[in-house]
């Protein structure tokens, strides 16, 4: 009698590798196929996977249409099968795998949009957390304030392309209907994603800000993350990029990194 | 509302929440499920927007109680903490696994009923209950297939797990009706050899018929109206263990709400007849 481990390792094969042999043995026909009978199984886990990775990616279907991506969505989740039962976190890795995916190749703007995409998915359901005030830095000595390390509220994301995704992103919207041109040589993007008041929010930033933001939610102290934006503008505002970040609701808790390294 | 209303719940779907909050319509209670809502964000502020108004079931489709490599801690934890959030009337999950290997397969898939996997499935089950604090519910499956090596009947499998975890059972007729058309067995006595006393709640749905290689399989899509047979055993059922929460769910072409509160009114009708929620010590 085979074990209950080894059952179900069979049936893993035989659902995601097409690799029957093992199974089959293991399964009374009853009159109807044992393979008839996993097809059954093969269906509900195939066409529920496609369907949740159509949810998190509806632009990027739009994008390639329905049935290329019900293949190359086949050919993931063989790969790339979920590895949590809540569907929402499922697809991070659908991302690099477009990007590596050869039939892809004609869309160099595809995994940015599916990048964008991801972050839309994440922020709708990052677990809510409660920002924090303004005054609660007063305790920090100004002396220390180059080592704070801020917390962003986990549905904060940022996402830098070469190429106009908030654009083809809105245009290429389930429901939208539009027959304006898109212009890919138009200019890249630094964009920001996150719960506003309850709604997720995409947003674009300026360069420095997007340097700025992206160096905070990185774990960079204030003073590293600072140095990244007056790179990019040495008229940068710190004291009103920290304001901001704390108007938008962004910081849920900081610490204060060790001594400044040399 | 009537009592026996008040026994009748829907299972809610995303699409028909705005206008459930905005209509209020007369049922006893909501299910839903509970992997929908591990999250923050709209998704959860909705769920305690409809809580307001309804005792809410939490109905797991993820948690693997068959899984021979144990269920998984993070995923156990994050249910327990929803259910402390919801505080909800009920919580339940099916007889059945979906990970193997660390991969979830997003479907609820058969067991072999041998003496292993019952012991496999009351550690899980008695592992669950401990960390919710609570007593869960398990749903019979609707099944496609049956193991060679199966030693016991999924009704008696299904008796000797409420005999040794002291959980529950949730009562799903139509997985009843399908998986006997489809392996070939007596529906109403496959309900009759269930602990009555150990049923806590009812599930009603519609399923598909779909031919393969000459032979009828049923397909348990929840796309449809629950059917006659399904009708009789629900009423078969509330004989047996008195009028306990009853839900109707639909998946598969979800169509408006009007169609559920139809399907809703018609359980309770059947459980109204039958003598109301207070006629469940029978």
């Amino acid at each position: 009698m085979p074990a209950l481990r080894e059952v179900q390792t069979a049936f893993r094969r035989a659902l995601l590798e097409e690799d029957d042999g093992a199974l089959a043995a293991f399964i009374a026909d009853d009159g109807v196929a044992a393979i008839v009978r996993l097809a059954v199984h093969r269906n509900n886990v195939r066409i529920s996977l496609t369907d949740a990775l159509r949810d998190t990616f509806p632009v990027v279907c739009r994008l390639v249409d329905e049935r290329f991506f019900a293949y190359a969505a086949h050919e993931f989740l063989t790969t790339s099968p979920p590895r949590r039962a809540c569907l929402a976190e499922y697809g991070a890795d659908f991302v690099d795998f477009l990007a590596a995916f050869a039939p892809c190749r004609e869309l160099p703007y595809l995994p940015d949009v599916a990048r964008l995409e991801w972050l839309l998915n994440m922020a709708a359901h990052a677990a809510d957390a409660a920002p924090l005030p303004p005054s609660s830095l007063a305790s920090v000595p100004a002396a220390d304030a180059p080592r704070l390390v801020f917390r962003l509220a986990p549905s904060f994301g940022f996402l830098a392309s070469p190429w106009p995704v908030e654009r083809i992103w809105r245009l290429n919207r389930p429901g939208v209907d539009s027959a304006e041109a898109i212009d890919l040589a138009a200019g890249g993007v630094h964009l920001e994603v996150a719960r506003r008041n309850g709604d997720v929010a995409l947003r674009s930033l300026a360069a420095p800000s997007f340097a700025f933001r992206q160096a905070i939610a990185g774990g960079r102290p204030l003073a590293a993350a600072a140095a990244t934006a007056l790179a990019a503008d040495e008229q940068f505002d710190l004291g009103a990029a920290v304001a901001a970040l704390f108007r938008d609701g962004a910081v849920i808790a900081f610490t204060l990194a060790a001594e400044a390294p040399s | 509302m009537r009592d026996s209303d008040a026994a009748i719940g829907i299972g809610l779907r995303a699409p028909h929440v705005a206008e459930i909050v905005a209509t209020r319509p007369a049922l006893g209670w909501l299910e839903v499920h509970a992997e929908n809502y591990m999250g923050g964000g709209p998704a959860r502020a909705q769920l305690d927007a409809v809580r307001r108004d309804y005792p809410l079931s939490l109905h797991g489709v993820g948690l693997s109680l068959g899984t021979a490599e144990g269920i998984e801690d993070d995923h156990l934890r994050r249910l327990a903490a929803l259910a402390d959030r919801v505080e909800p009337m009920l919580v339940s999950e099916h007889l059945s696994w979906s990970v193997s290997g660390g991969v979830y397969l997003n479907d609820l898939l058969p067991l072999p009923y041998t003496e292993e996997s019952l012991a496999i499935v009351a550690d899980n089950v008695a592992r669950a209950q401990d960390t919710l604090r609570r007593r869960l519910l398990v749903e019979n499956p609707s099944s496609y297939l049956r193991f060679r090596h199966s030693t016991i009947s999924e009704p008696e499998f299904l008796a000797a797990l409420v005999a040794r975890t002291g959980c529950g059972l949730l009562c799903d007729v139509n997985n009843i009706h399908v998986t006997c058309a489809n392996l070939g067995g007596n529906a109403r006595a496959y309900l009759d050899a269930l602990p009555a006393a150990a049923i806590g709640e009812i599930h009603l749905a519609g399923h598909a018929r779909v031919m393969r290689h000459g032979k009828t399989l049923l397909i348990d899509d929840h796309g449809a109206s629950v059917a006659p047979a399904v009708w009789q055993l629900y009423r078969r059922a509330l004989e047996r263990c008195g009028v306990v929460p009853s839900l109707v769910e639909w998946d598969k072409a979800l169509p408006p709400l009007t169609v559920l509160l139809q399907e809703a009114r018609i359980a309770a009708d059947i459980a109204g007849a039958l003598g109301g929620p207070d006629a469940s010590a029978a």
